[in-house]
């Protein structure tokens, strides 16, 4: 198979996501009072209505209509203010009535946006908008100074229940596959699930990556779902299909599942990717196939050939009455949006003078923009000169910290936005050096102190004190007359050697901006 | 045991007398009325499961609250023998829908209109036969064999709810509850001659009664007199938190029983009194109804229904759509029959629908799929939404000039088990019923003797505007005055039953 | 009388109905549901041109709904009262895909 960026060349990939999300922060399922939980004891968490019981019926959860409106609203969808629940039947075991209840034609929230930066290796993957000035758009993107923007189009976000989970017994790893027999827990069954479907404006599998991050960050701003993709309460599916680069008439489209990670949603899409375009350079045909994403195997398997359009007798569900949304009411739930990501980015480039690629990575958990605010709040009137220290700090050190200690949440480690600032400032004042700024984050993290504390005890305030420095150059300069003349003869590359010579002296702690500029005064005269 | 009164012979009023007066206590109520249904019910078969404990337990809180002298507290239905058709959950007791699905099924919740009977004071005696899952017009589709007619054993109690109207036709019960779909309620009402409502859709909670048509499904009680049943329908009306069907109602049915229809416009409908196949014994009794009507001081105005004959495949479509969906759930995994022995579920759910459902709901689950399925959705199920859009319109005309109508409940009085036995002709039964439920307004049927060519009890509808329930049983009152309340079928009367 | 479902889509609608039927059956119930259709035509020849639909025959019920608030869920025991077979606290069913089924 060829890779993915030399099938990209001869085919343009058509991209659309399917993208699930349980609302977790509700209390309650969809419509029945039982009590939303994540690994309880099977069927504790369960009654009439969610186990589909005779005689059950089904009453929604407001919150739950709340927050799906929110949602559209912070992906720029339209509201409709009329629309209903239909039931469409899908005989299942894990779906306790064998319908479904969901929306129809007509969803809570219908022609929705959202735009993606799409830059540094990310953009690569898009070579179609090779030659385009910044502002000059090319299909659904738009050239930016550091990629592009892609404009993807939301078709609907819809509201539905989620369906209880099953284990597969005697199939070997749980699979359903040789399974003797399974085993059905209804305790998600009813869980409030919204779906997104996006139109396929989505062209490589960075596009489809950075789509689910950015609806991630959204939700999780929002506060509607955990979006835990590792429990399955954010879930994404994927429709792929090929044409040659400049035809106009889509091919044949495969669905994907199980892309459980931003990684596999990646991975599975490159893969499918290139395995169609291998299918179709040797004359094959793709079928209409739903596929699913093994990531051990890094390739896709066909689960379920479609032979015909699936029939879910669906029609509007008779016990549940219509909704009838006011403006009134819509507007009292915007009233409700916090600040989105995209804002928070724009309000930090704003009042901090970041760049946008500074600020859209601050923004990118609520955690890291919390903080950087705190620390902002802290600096006070240095604020501005802060903000990029602070910003490189949490981009970087505090990022790669948090990713080498995978579940561990930033409120809970002991770097407060008091000790932030503090060894911020403690830099900027050129007080230690940058090295050893390395060394003070790392020991406030592992040992729980303040930075005062750390260069204090391990003595690596830095001398500034011109005085004190100039007595050390002058030792040095005195010590290696030899090295002196060789410089002033024009090789000038060994003032690293003198001022190592200094820092030595000073065990580390000589301020170098002062011993270079003492150095190159005392050299040159 | 020395006879007792046959206390579900006697109305809520005189059992409240004979309560506070200490003729007699609640748990003499409750034995003697478990007694009478187990002599009657072995030629009636109206009767699948009686509640010997809950009744007793019942009656013990209604006797103590008359020993405190606390009966007001006790409900409007304190001492009254009660019972619900056997799609009505009552947790602990079997709900079978008199399906071989549900023979086992034990409930694990108590449906709403159950729990406010239970609440007003009633006496629970047990649960009621029916057509299997309320699919058919006779009780001749249960799975647990037919309930016969009080009035003549070798004759049906109607149907859907043909069990709860023989028991009370029968004076095993003051009140039951049934539910009305198509005609479920009124029709048998008819056929054994009881007071019969369907109040308006949505008047009624319909949470815990097991579904047939969800937007055509309401519950009402059957009772021998319109106050009986007014007292019930304030036990059971008004919105329910768990139906969001339900709707608030603050009315007192009871209040305007009395006074009379002097001023009242009542509607008759020319074309329902031409239509084939109303027998004449039926006409007669309508027409002699309406004549009572005016003399007692209402004005009779003709209205038309254009759309009301579409009404029967508006039903036959909607019907079934709804029911193949509810009927989903039965797939022998949470609940229901399960058919031993199979190593794969989809063999496992064939086997168990197959022999679970009966040939009627096999044909009804089977119908609403196929009026479902994509092509034909458009060509029948969005057309009978639409048809319902006309016939409600009709209503609403009608009842610009008209606070109530008259009508016939069934073209005819009961007929002999077998007699009707092909599906189509059997649906006719509910010619004149469909419409009201189609269209979601209350509609009740009223005793009006026997017919004089069968001397079977015949009943007239008559039918409200939609949350106007209050109409009908004022007129139904004021020919009561008339007819006087339903009797006892004579072979039940005075006792006879149980000795 | 007009033949709208043949026996082969009486097989279709059982196996989507999961209602196992015999030969015998097939034949029976093709039969019931054609005639049963035919008398459902006078809804195929009504003008129904502009006539909105009633879904919900409640007026002008509408938002309808609960606060998310928690109340008392079933028991394990009581959840699983009414099961035809269970295991581990869960509804106990055979093979999904029966014997060399794959999906």
């Amino acid at each position: 198979m060829r890779k993915l960026e030399e099938v990209l060349k001869d085919w343009e990939a058509v991209i659309g996501l399917e993208i699930h999300a349980e609302l977790t922060t509700l209390d309650t399922k969809m419509f029945c009072g039982c009590k939303l939980e994540f690994g309880a004891e099977p069927n504790t968490h369960t009654c009439p209505v969610c186990l589909g019981m005779p005689g059950a019926l089904p009453v929604p959860n407001r919150a739950a209509i709340e927050s799906i409106v929110l949602a559209g609203l912070a992906t720029n969808c339209d509201i409709e203010k009329h629309s209903m629940f239909y039931r469409k039947t899908y005989m299942y075991p894990d779906m306790s009535k064998n319908y479904q209840t969901t929306q129809g034609p007509v969803a809570f929230c219908m022609r929705g946006h959202l735009d993606l930066d799409v830059d540094g290796a990310a953009a690569k993957e898009r070579i179609d908008l090779d030659g385009l000035d910044v502002g000059e758009s090319r299909g659904n993107a738009t050239r930016t100074e550091t990629g592009y923007t892609a404009h993807v189009g939301i078709t609907r976000i819809h509201m539905e229940e989620d369906a209880g989970k099953m284990v597969h017994i005697g199939g070997g790893e749980g699979r359903i596959a040789g399974a003797t027999h399974s085993l059905v827990d209804y305790n998600r069954a009813g869980t409030p699930l919204t779906e997104l479907v996006t139109e396929p404006d989505l062209r490589t599998p960075e596009e489809a990556r950075l789509f689910m991050q950015k609806l991630r960050q959204i939700y999780l701003a929002l506060g509607i779902s955990d979006c835990s993709m590792e429990e399955g309460s954010m879930r994404c599916d994927g429709n792929v299909s090929l044409r040659r680069r400049g035809a106009k008439e889509f091919g044949v489209k495969t669905e994907l599942k199980n892309m459980n990670s931003f990684k596999n949603l990646h991975d599975g899409l490159a893969y499918e990717i290139c395995r169609q375009a291998e299918v179709l350079e040797e004359g094959g045909q793709i079928f209409q196939e739903t596929r699913h994403w093994d990531p051990s195997a890094k390739r896709t398997i066909v689960m379920r050939v479609k032979e015909t359009a699936d029939d879910y007798r669906l029609f509007p569900d008779p016990d549940l009455a219509p909704y009838d949304l006011t403006d009134e009411w819509i507007e009292s739930v915007r009233a409700k949006l916090p600040e989105l990501p995209d804002q928070k980015a724009a309000r930090f480039e704003d009042a901090f003078s970041l760049t946008p690629y500074d600020a859209r990575h601050l923004v990118e958990h609520r955690a890291t923009a919390d903080f950087f605010e705190a620390c902002m709040e802290l600096a006070g009137a240095d604020a501005a000169k802060l903000a990029k220290p602070v910003a490189n700090l949490v981009i970087n050190d505090v990022t790669a910290y948090l990713n080498a200690h995978e579940g561990t949440e930033l409120a809970d480690t002991p770097l407060t936005p008091a000790r932030a600032v503090a060894l911020v400032r403690l830099t900027a004042a050129d007080a230690i050096s940058s090295k050893q700024a390395k060394e003070v984050f790392a020991a406030i993290l592992d040992e729980d102190k303040d930075p005062d504390a750390v260069v204090r005890e391990r003595g690596m305030e830095q001398v500034s004190d011109t005085g004190a420095i100039e007595a050390v150059v002058d030792a040095v300069l005195a010590a290696n007359p030899d090295k002196v003349e060789q410089y002033r003869g024009g090789k000038t590359g060994l003032i690293g050697f003198f001022v190592g010579q200094c820092m030595k002296e000073m065990r580390g702690q000589g301020n170098p901006k002062v011993i270079n500029e003492l150095l190159a005064s005392k050299l040159s005269s | 045991m020395a006879a007792s009164p046959a206390f579900g012979a006697m109305g809520a009023r005189a059992i409240r007398a004979g309560l506070v007066a200490k003729e007699f206590s609640a748990r003499e109520i409750a034995e003697s009325s478990l007694a009478r249904i187990d002599a009657a019910n072995k030629d009636l078969h109206a009767f699948l499961e009686t509640t010997e404990q809950l009744a007793l337990d019942q009656a013990a809180k209604v006797d103590a609250a008359v020993a405190a002298g606390e009966l007001d507290a006790c409900g409007l239905l304190a001492g009254v023998p009660v019972a619900f058709k056997d799609n009505m959950n009552l947790e602990g007791t079997h709900t079978t829908c008199s399906s071989k699905m549900l023979e086992n099924y034990v409930s694990p919740f108590t449906a709403t209109c159950v729990a406010r009977t239970i609440e007003a004071g009633g006496i629970p005696l047990g649960k009621l036969n029916m057509d299997e899952f309320a699919f058919g017009s006779s009780t001749e589709t249960s799975a647990f064999g037919p309930t016969k007619n009080p009035w003549d054993l070798s004759r049906v109690p109607g149907g859907s709810s043909g069990g709860s109207a023989a028991a009370v036709a029968a004076g095993l019960a003051t009140v039951t509850l049934g539910s009305d779909t198509g005609g479920s309620i009124r029709q048998p009402g008819s056929f054994c001659g009881t007071v019969a409502v369907k109040p308006t859709y949505g008047v009624v909670s319909r949470y815990g009664v097991v579904a047939f048509g969800s937007s055509l499904d309401q519950v009402g009680p059957f009772t021998r007199s319109v106050e009986d049943a007014a007292l019930a329908m304030n036990a059971i009306a008004g919105r329910d938190v768990l139906d969001c069907t339900s709707q608030d109602v603050s009315v007192d049915f009871t209040a305007n029983l009395a006074e009379g229809v002097r001023g009242m416009r009542i509607g008759v409908v020319p074309a329902f009194m031409e239509a084939q196949g109303l027998t004449p014994e039926v006409k007669a009794k309508v027409e002699e109804a309406a004549e009572h009507l005016r003399a007692l001081g209402a004005e009779l105005v003709e209205v038309d229904l254009p759309n009301a004959q579409a009404a029967m495949s508006a039903y036959y479509v909607l019907g079934p759509c709804e029911a193949f969906s509810n009927l989903a759930r039965f797939d022998s995994v949470r609940y229901g029959y399960c058919d031993p022995g199979h190593a794969d579920l989809n063999s496992q759910y064939e086997a168990s629908r197959a022999a679970g459902f009966g040939p009627e709901t096999r044909r009804r689950v089977m119908l609403g799929s196929y009026l479902l399925s994509a092509g034909v959705y458009d060509k029948y199920y969005y057309p009978a939404q639409q048809v319902r859009t006309l016939i409600t319109q009709d209503y609403a005309r009608a009842y610009e000039q008209v606070d109530c109508i008259l009508a016939p409940v069934s073209p005819r009085t009961s007929f002999k088990f077998g007699e009707v036995s092909d599906p189509t002709d059997m649906y006719l039964s509910d010619m004149f019923t469909i419409s009201i439920n189609i269209a979601g307004n209350g509609g009740m049927s009223l005793p009006v003797g026997l017919g004089a060519d069968t001397h079977l009890p015949v009943g007239v509808q008559l039918i409200s505007p939609a949350f106007k329930d209050e109409n009908m049983l004022r007129a139904a009152a004021a020919l009561e005055t008339v007819y006087g309340p339903a009797p006892v079928a004579p072979a039940y009367a005075d006792g006879k039953a149980g000795e | 009388m007009t033949q709208h479902v043949t026996e082969h889509d009486v097989r279709d609608i059982a196996e989507y109905t999961r209602i196992g039927l015999t030969d015998e059956e097939v034949a029976r119930m093709t039969v019931d549901l054609n005639a049963i259709i035919d008398s459902l035509r006078p809804i195929t020849e009504y003008d129904l041109e502009g006539v909105e639909p009633t879904f919900h025959p409640i007026g002008g019920l509408s938002n309808v709904m609960r606060e998310d608030v928690e109340e008392p869920s079933f028991t394990q025991e009581v959840a699983l009262e009414n099961a035809p077979k269970q295991q581990d606290g869960c509804f106990l069913i055979p093979s999904i895909l029966g014997e060399g089924g794959d999906r």
